[in-house]
């Protein structure tokens, strides 16, 4: 690893001063200070809703900060918009990536550029295709991008803002969507980079990643920055993990021990859908965190599990019934709930008030026939907005009015209604604040009781923090299930997730 | 000889498959900015009764040209504004739109029915229309006929290697990708009404000039609609848009030929054959795209650009 | 509760107003007084109570198209089929009136009420299978099923059915007495008005009170929901087409039976279109529904009046309807009311 020598340094090409910025009563941004010098990685490391997102938003020209100096190359600027920011020479790498997908890699990277009327395919592709090159990101000028992978997708991305002369490019989780032979070639092309004296600032909530690309790490929680330190200075990864995520991880949450009762799901070479060959028991009363990185069939497994999708090879049963058999008509209550990845968009109908959306998995409970018992709907609803602590002014708010939270709090509560016995959890804390995030775990830990919980997260901390089991996920396998104390080894999870089997002696 | 009956009939389809070539490549062409404009029907009626009152007024098909062209994109445009700023469904305001352009049609042209106005007259394009069938088939039309040949090669000219092509495709792909390049997506799109809606009105312009000299009201009898669904068949490509209006081209010309010659089939049943054969069409394409068609269409055709923040 | 935009109550009359003044300058530019020609609009339609009759007799047709119309659009399924809907229902009702000539009213009638919904039914199901099975687009499928069920009509008045005492004229032979839907005693108004309140009434209980209406509220709002919820999506879109294809079918079969007794091509004037344009500016509420289809029934009754008085062409109607559909879809910007795409092409 290449480590750039702490000679006297240089100014800053950007220096936050004491930013800071409040969606509502939520302090996202409190004083932040923070130096971004060429050449150099700056990785900001933080759990979700730590602010990092925010700052870097403000940074890009998304939306203005409250208080606080942006100065750049030493002289105060104000974004109105991220066009403004990128004639400025600061771009984002987003994570949902800008790109069409029917014009070719160098339409993509020329959109917008150049005058004139016509255009000749062949230079822009040789144009690009230099860029590319002196870059070191693999990339094929003429390929359509639709057909690209994500890791390619985001070369894409990168070309853009290098094509725009960007001196500083920022990342956000920019590994989230990639494999980790694409993540590797990403940190190569950084370092590249920032040899070309670009300045990159890193944004990441994965201390393994952070330590392998950055020079220095600077650790944000609760919206402050609560450490800087230099990428040698790290001696204890456990510390730096402390730091990130304070108290938490070493204040155990408390969870109850909970009888193990019969198997609510079983999967016997479950394979299709770019699956192979998955087994695992789940029992009621414990919770199985499926881990890996996204893209890695968790959506296939979970469409299998809720029914969405028919197993292609191998065998399923749900509460010992064959799938086919169980889906035929599976009953409402006592049987699957999901709690999808995505809570207004697919867990909840935005334009629809609490009642009904209330009514979307639970419906047939209040028909009995033909006819809707509204108003046992309307009891059950106030029901959960109270036990649940949903904070909403009523049942009659729709969907969309309510926070991330409590939107989640309110889908967790219709899902338990169901009295389910296999619960399939996405990303259940994803994007919440820490006490939604807590309470979000604690009804997770409850459920145990009476059902079997598979936790599909990619949030290693939360599925060490639940999980009785931890299945890792790469390629449509799981690489282990390892039980909760082997899964403490954050290293192995963690080469297990890249695809290495640490059973294996290592090259 | 079969040519002599197979030749005359291919020259026809040719002829009556233009109205609709120039109407599907308009709405192509708007489309592929991202505007779903289903009031074809409307603009182009609107087209030919403008082309219709400007040449009997001036004398000039050429001016008749111009002003079907600029009325269907004005009435067009009353969808830019709907759609592009006051974000309305794109679906309700093109039918909308529709029935406005017809009501507005038949009511200006009411008095004019049975008129006649001075039109495109036919002639041969020298040397070409020499060449033995083909020559005869596509070289001895009127001057509307051969701009149309020259349409498709320009359309793909335009957008696979112009600049203002590949900004036209972002905004109908990806309006925020087009925007975060630093493009104005509604100004595309507003581009992409305009210019289609004055194709468009060159498909009615040609009924009332050149496939007939006179005004009739209904003239354009579902074309528009066929345009709007020969854009899905054509998989938004302007070969294929030729292809596809010859076609029907050809069965409104059979069908014309085969009710002159005093068949016993209904002429319902014969006037229903471009209708029956669009479903059909949209059939065939479906079962051999296997979802071509969707994975063809503009990414974001339909869909109205929120201001972004 | 979202507050109440009250910016939306204007939406109408500012769309109406728009659309008289652009109607005025029409009627300017061919030489007519838009004083005169409003207050013959008006005198068209309100002026005294046969008028007001004509009014209602008008109502009937738009209103239940319209309420098939809006159930179809609830589940962003774009079915502009009614009026085709219209002529098979008419057709199917014809067909039962003049094979079953012999039958008492008691059992012809609802044989006569069966054969127009199942005829409607399946013309507007054909394309909702196609659009399931077959990715078809509706709009366009329903559209040329318009054009084909029109001319289906006409084939059969034309050919097969045409009264052989009509003098060359394209109708069928009047309908026997027991295939006559009545009358309220001392008006022209038929016992479909009756019909329209029925119908109205099961589909809001359908709607607001069933769990099907409830499912076809949900996967209106959000298909990646209703797929999560497990709702029988493709059933529904079925179940709404079929629905609508029948009650505009019924509005086929009063028209044949009670407003013109036979089947003839002057039944087809255009009601499905204009039950599109309802349903919208009814934002897809069946109470709203009511209100807009006498509205727009007023307006076309009030056009014919132009053209009878002024000579003004009936196309007048179309435009405002077309302009007050626009300038409505304009405004529901400031309501917030919007219905997102249902994908035309996809």
């Amino acid at each position: 690893m290449t480590v750039q020598p702490a000679t006297a340094t240089p100014p800053p090409l950007v220096r936050l001063e004491g930013i800071g910025k409040s969606f509502g009563p939520v302090h996202a941004n409190r004083d932040i200070t923070l130096d971004i010098h060429a050449g150099r990685v700056l990785a900001l490391l933080g759990e979700n809703g730590a602010g990092k997102s925010t700052l870097m938003s403000m940074l890009s020209g998304v939306f203005p900060p409250d208080s606080g100096t942006i100065l750049l190359d030493g002289a105060p600027v104000r974004f109105q918009s991220p066009r403004e920011a990128i004639d400025a020479g600061i771009g984002m790498v987003y994570q949902h990536f800008m790109l069409v997908g029917r014009m070719t890699v160098a339409q993509n990277v020329l959109l917008g550029q150049d005058r004139g009327l016509f255009v000749r395919p062949r230079d822009m592709e040789r144009r690009v295709g230099e860029l590319a090159g002196r870059y070191g990101l693999d990339i094929d000028p003429a390929a359509p991008v639709a057909g690209l992978s994500m890791g390619e997708r985001q070369r894409v991305e990168i070309l853009k803002l290098l094509y725009r002369d960007s001196r500083v490019l920022i990342f956000d989780e920019p590994t989230a969507v990639l494999t980790p032979t694409e993540a590797g070639q990403l940190f190569a092309a950084l370092r590249r980079m920032t040899g070309l004296g670009k300045a990159i600032v890193f944004i990441s909530h994965k201390l393994e990643e952070v330590l392998d690309v950055a020079d220095t790490v600077a650790i944000l929680r609760q919206g402050r920055i609560v450490d800087t330190v230099a990428r040698q200075a790290v001696t204890s990864r456990h510390e730096l993990a402390r730091r990130m995520v304070g108290r938490e991880v070493l204040l155990e949450i408390e969870r109850a021990e909970a009888p193990l009762g019969g198997a609510v799901l079983e999967l016997e070479g479950l394979s299709g859908h770019g699956l192979d060959g998955l087994d695992l028991t789940l029992r009621r009363g414990e919770i199985v965190a499926v881990v890996g990185v996204a893209g890695n069939g968790q959506k296939a497994l979970v469409d299998v599990v809720t029914g969405l999708a028919a197993p292609a090879g191998g065998e399923v049963r749900l509460q010992g019934k064959p799938w086919a058999e169980f889906f035929r008509d599976p009953p409402w209550n006592g049987a699957v709930a999901h709690i999808p990845e995505d809570r207004l968009g697919v867990g909840t109908c935005p334009e629809l008030d609490l009642v009904d959306n209330v009514l979307l998995t639970t419906r047939k409970g209040f028909a009995p026939g033909l006819f809707l018992d509204k108003k046992s709907a309307l009891g059950a609803t106030r029901a959960i907005i109270r036990r649940f602590h949903v904070a909403a002014h009523g049942p009659e708010v729709r969907a969309r009015q309510l926070s991330g939270g409590n939107l989640q709090k309110l889908v967790l509560g219709r899902e338990f209604f169901r009295k389910p016995r296999l619960i399939v959890a996405e990303q259940p804390s994803q994007g919440l604040d820490v006490a939604a995030t807590e309470e979000v775990w604690h009804r997770l830990l409850n459920a145990r009781m009476q059902a079997g919980v598979l936790l599909v997260t990619g949030d290693l901390n939360e599925a060490l923090q639940l999980a009785d089991r931890v299945a890792v996920m790469f390629r449509g396998r799981f690489m282990a299930v390892l039980d909760a104390a082997q899964a403490r080894d954050l290293e192995k999870i963690g080469l297990l997730m890249a695809g290495v089997d640490a059973g294996a002696p290592r090259a | 000889m079969e040519a002599a009956l197979i030749v005359p009939l291919l020259a026809a389809a040719v002829q009556s498959g233009t109205p609709i070539l120039f109407a599907t490549l308009g709405e192509m062409f708007t489309e592929r900015a991202g505007v779903l404009n289903l009031g074809v029907e409307g603009m182009m009626v609107v087209g030919a009764l403008a082309a219709f009152l400007t040449a009997q007024a001036t004398g000039s098909p050429w001016l008749g040209l111009l002003a079907a062209g600029c009325a269907a994109a004005l009435v067009g445009g009353l969808h830019g504004v709907v759609c592009l700023h006051f974000l309305g469904n794109q679906t309700v305001s093109g039918l909308a739109l529709t029935i406005f352009g017809v009501g507005l049609a038949n009511y200006l042209g009411t008095p004019f029915i049975g008129q006649r106005a001075p039109g495109f007259e036919p002639f041969d394009v020298p040397v070409l229309s020499a060449i033995p069938l083909l020559g005869d088939i596509l070289f001895r039309h009127d001057a509307l006929v051969y701009l149309s040949f020259l349409l498709p090669p320009l359309f793909w000219l335009f957008w696979h290697r112009t600049r203002p092509g590949l900004a036209l495709t972002a905004a109908g792909e990806y309006p925020r990708a087009a925007s975060a390049a630093g493009l104005n997506p509604v100004a595309l799109r507003w581009a992409g009404i305009l210019a289609g809606g004055f194709l468009v009105g060159l498909g009615g312009a040609y009924l009332s000039l050149a496939y007939t000299h006179l005004w009739t009201n209904g003239m354009t009898a579902g074309r528009g609609w066929i345009a709007v669904a020969l854009v899905i068949f054509a998989f938004w490509r302007p070969g294929r848009a030729m292809f596809g209006a010859y076609l029907f081209g050809g069965v409104m010309a059979f069908q014309l030929r085969l009710q002159a010659s005093g068949t016993d089939v209904p002429s319902s049943f014969l006037l229903m054959l471009p209708y029956a054969l669009t479903v059909l069409a949209l059939v065939l394409s479906a079962l051999r795209g296997r979802g071509a068609s969707s994975s063809a269409a503009p990414a974001a055709l339909g869909v109205n650009i929120e201001p972004e923040g | 509760m979202e507050p109440p935009r009250w910016g939306s109550i204007f939406i109408f009359p500012v769309a109406l107003g728009v659309s008289l003044g652009v109607s005025c300058l029409l009627l300017a530019a061919q030489g007519k007084s838009p004083a005169l020609g409003l207050e013959v609009l008006w005198s068209g339609a309100f002026g005294a109570w046969y008028t007001v009759e004509d009014t209602l007799l008008k109502t009937v047709p738009i209103f239940l198209c319209s309420l098939g119309v809006a159930v179809t659009f609830r589940m962003q399924v774009w079915n502009i089929g009614a009026e085709g809907q219209f002529a098979l229902g008419a057709v199917g009702a014809t067909w039962a009136a003049l094979t079953f000539a012999n039958l008492p009213g008691a059992l012809l009638l609802p044989l006569m009420f069966a054969c127009a919904a199942a005829a409607g039914g399946a013309w507007a199901a054909v394309p909702a299978w196609l659009k399931l099975r077959l990715g078809i687009n509706e709009i366009i499928s329903t559209l040329m099923f318009n054009y084909i069920g029109i001319l289906i009509l006409e084939y059969l008045v034309y050919g097969p059915w045409k009264d052989a005492g009509s003098h060359g004229f394209p109708m069928t032979s009047q309908f026997v007495p027991a295939a006559v839907v009545g009358h309220f005693p001392g008006t022209r108004l038929h016992w479909g008005v009756a019909l329209c309140v029925v119908c109205a009434v099961g589909l809001w209980v359908l709607l607001t009170r069933t769990r099907p209406g409830f499912e076809l509220k949900a996967s209106g709002e959000s298909l990646r929901a209703a797929r999560y919820a497990r709702m029988p999506y493709n059933t529904l879109v079925l179940l709404v087409m079929a629905l609508c294809g029948a009650l505009a079918g019924w509005a086929g079969l009063l028209e044949a039976s009670a407003v013109t007794g036979r089947l003839q091509p002057s039944l087809m004037v255009g009601y499905g279109f204009t039950a599109i344009v309802v349903a919208w500016l009814a934002r897809l509420s069946p109470a709203r529904i009511a209100l807009f289809s006498f509205f727009l029934a007023a307006l076309r009754v009030g056009a014919e009046n132009l053209q009878l008085e002024l000579g003004v062409p009936a196309a007048f109607g179309g435009i405002m309807e077309g302009l007050i559909l626009l300038t409505v879809l304009a405004g529901q910007f400031f309501n917030g009311y919007r219905i997102r795409p249902g994908g035309a092409h996809r």
